[in-house]
């Protein structure tokens, strides 16, 4: 587990220099033990920084979702960097930003946190009800001691464990420019169990599935709003004219939205879960994801997110990509 | 009328008898509770905490056709909103109704919105009271409202544990007692004061509250202060906290047409935290950031709408807090509101 002591001293030298504007990380969240994003621009604020198995947010987002308004006339724009607190599968997000040439690797100073895995807060509502919002959770060893109402409870990490650490082929961040602690071994690695479990359905019972999912979406975008990857500046979303999606709400257009969504990450998404785990209405998007996760890396042995030389893989073409499943 | 009973295995007949109207209750889709209309008394799942989306959408919903009409013709073919038909929303929240009765102040005034107010008219709201606050984050109790509240409800019922205590608040709603009057019995004696006491007790539960005191003025004049930065500063621009809010009720009209030539003008819910929400055709952003958008939602709530109406355009309900993806606190930010000098 990461020192908060150092990590605290850490962010203070950070947010001390001359050359950094803001350092992102978490601090306790308002209520339980939810924890949050924490921007820090004054050396007195580091205090509040914490890393716990709470610290589920992508703070890779705040990268690209930062507005930037034009600068005055007579102003200098601020082009100090921004630091950032990153676990491994955060950290992929920022490769694939920077392979896809978001912005320059000099704009940002990065924090790794080698990731032993976070918590999925809705097993743990389920699990214990309530307790959320009156206790504390710690990781230890394997397993999570949870402590409310005076009690406390061992849980075997795999069972309150999100999916996507289950699966966790990179706890280590594979971009930093400081480490918080000790590199983690990979623990898990991925069987696309689920995938698979998905891909034997008939046509119908996929279409049944999602018809049921699809028709709960408020379109409240939040999915694409958390998205590390979802950076564009005028999204395909939001234009009114051409209107390529209407803003009615219903299963139709719901379905719509989702088709494009999932494509346009097609070989782009870096597997951090953040759109399913922000969905309010439970829409299991990662589903989605991991299919064309798969077929990515099946058909063209290639993973977003670890590479920040590599070309990205849908603005490239090689005489000899597979081309077997072209009718 | 006299308070009535609900036995608990009386409770599919009555819901049974209530789908001759379109009846609409929470129901469970995999895990996520939504108010929806039944069909089937077996799809109606009371043992809920709150709905993820308020059953504000049945009144006001999120996409609705106000008239058709064929390119090129004159004549317009009006939504009814009569075929819809009387419809009951069985079983919702206290807090969920009171929002109801703060928005129809909005859709009566300067304007009489006929599709809003006229559904409005065929509904009637059975509540059902919290004896259990349903999330740690309820405060209905700071904005005047409560676990057992009755605004905007035209009956209430109570979980007594082996039956409902039905209470007619309205005509409405002793129309609607009459309706059911042959799954219903009299009210064990004792039972109104022990509703009474179950309240208190559950008022007592409320754990999160602010006073909401002198928020309406100083809100304002804190146009340009520091505050509204730091509590943006985390916010994605997501629709979470406006679409699922019981009184939020913004929109936009569209018209969609089809090839044919034939189209609809259509309203939908809008958001005041999308980023083209108030983006002029020429490309000025009057709330060009999060930050100024923020501060409009807390603003329209706590400020504008209380100045206009009289009431604040919040019931406490937490669905904001409770899904905000980023923890932005709706209560923490008028607790700053409040201490900023």
């Amino acid at each position: 587990m990461v020192d908060i002591e150092k990590l605290r001293e850490i962010a203070r030298e950070i947010i001390s220099r001359d050359d950094v504007r803001q350092l992102i990380g978490y601090r306790q969240g308002t209520y339980g033990f939810r924890a949050r994003p924490a921007f820090v621009t004054d050396p007195g604020e580091v205090d509040k920084l914490i890393f716990s198995p709470a610290c589920v947010n992508n703070l890779a987002t705040y990268i690209t979702l930062e507005e930037r308004l034009p600068v005055p006339r007579g102003q200098e724009p601020d082009l100090r960097k921004v630091a950032v607190m990153v676990k491994g599968c955060d950290s992929r997000a920022l490769v694939q930003q920077m392979e896809e040439k978001a912005y320059e690797r000099e704009r940002i100073l990065v924090l790794g946190i080698p990731c032993t895995g976070v918590v999925d807060m809705d097993k743990v509502e389920k699990r214990f009800p309530g307790v959320l919002a009156r206790g504390e959770i710690v990781l230890e060893g394997d397993k999570f001691l949870l402590t409310y109402d005076g009690k406390e409870e061992e849980v075997a990490k795999g069972e309150l464990l999100a999916d996507k650490c289950t699966r966790c082929r990179y706890p280590t961040p594979l971009v930093y420019d400081q480490l918080l602690d000790e590199e983690v071994a990979r623990f898990a690695d991925d069987d696309y169990a689920d995938v698979e479990a998905l891909e034997k359905r008939s046509a119908e019972e996929k279409w049944a599935y999602w018809e049921e999912k699809f028709s709960r979406c408020i379109r409240c975008y939040s999915c694409r709003n958390v998205c590390p990857m979802c950076y564009c500046e005028d999204c395909v979303l939001d234009r009114l004219n051409p209107q390529w999606m209407r803003r009615s709400v219903d299963v139709s257009e719901n379905t719509a939205y989702h088709i494009a969504r999932a494509y346009h990450l097609a070989g782009r998404c870096i597997q951090c879960g953040e759109c399913q785990r922000v969905c309010p209405v439970d829409i299991p998007l990662m589903e989605l994801n991991r299919k064309f996760y798969k077929d990515v890396e099946e058909l063209y042995d290639y993973e977003p997110g670890t590479n920040a030389e590599a070309p990205p893989l849908l603005s490239t073409f090689k005489v000899d990509d597979r081309e077997d499943f072209i009718m | 009328m006299a308070v009535k009973k609900l036995s608990k295995d009386k409770v599919k007949e009555a819901l049974q008898e209530l789908t001759k109207f379109r009846l609409i209750a929470p129901a469970k889709s995999d895990e996520v509770v939504i108010f929806k209309q039944i069909e089937n008394p077996d799809e109606a799942y009371l043992e809920y905490g709150n709905s993820t989306v308020p059953p504000k959408r049945v009144v006001f919903p999120q996409t609705e056709t106000l008239f058709r009409f064929l390119r090129g013709s004159p004549e317009l073919k009006e939504k009814d909103v009569e075929e819809e038909g009387t419809t009951v929303i069985f079983g919702l929240r206290p807090c969920d109704a009171r929002a109801m009765a703060i928005v129809d102040r909005l859709f009566s005034w300067d304007y009489e919105d006929p599709y809003y107010l006229k559904r409005r008219q065929l509904t009637t709201l059975v509540g059902l009271a919290c004896v259990e606050p349903p999330s740690v984050n309820c405060f209905c109790t700071s904005l005047g409202g409560s676990p057992f509240g009755t605004e905007g409800l035209d009956i209430l019922l109570t979980d007594m544990g082996d039956h409902y205590l039905v209470q007619a608040l309205t005509e409405k709603g002793e129309k609607l007692q009459e309706t059911l009057s042959a799954h219903l019995e009299d009210a064990p004696a004792g039972d109104e004061k022990k509703a009474e006491e179950l309240a208190a007790a559950a008022e007592g539960k409320i754990a999160r509250s602010i006073n909401t005191e002198g928020i309406p003025e100083k809100l304002p004049t804190l146009w340009e202060h520091e505050l509204w930065k730091k509590v943006s500063a985390a916010c994605l621009g997501c629709g979470i906290c406006t679409f699922l809010c019981p009184t939020c009720h913004c929109f936009d009209i569209q018209d969609e047409v089809e090839e044919t030539g034939e189209g609809r003008r259509a309203r939908m819910w809008d958001s005041c935290m999308f980023s083209e929400y108030t983006l002029h055709a020429s490309g000025h952003n009057p709330r060009p950031t999060r930050r100024e958008r923020t501060r409009n939602r807390i603003s329209h709530k706590y400020s504008y709408y209380p100045k206009r109406f009289e009431v604040i355009a919040c019931v406490g309900c937490g669905r904001c807090i409770n899904l905000c993806p980023v923890n932005i606190d709706i209560l923490e930010i008028l607790e700053q509101v409040v201490d900023a000098s």
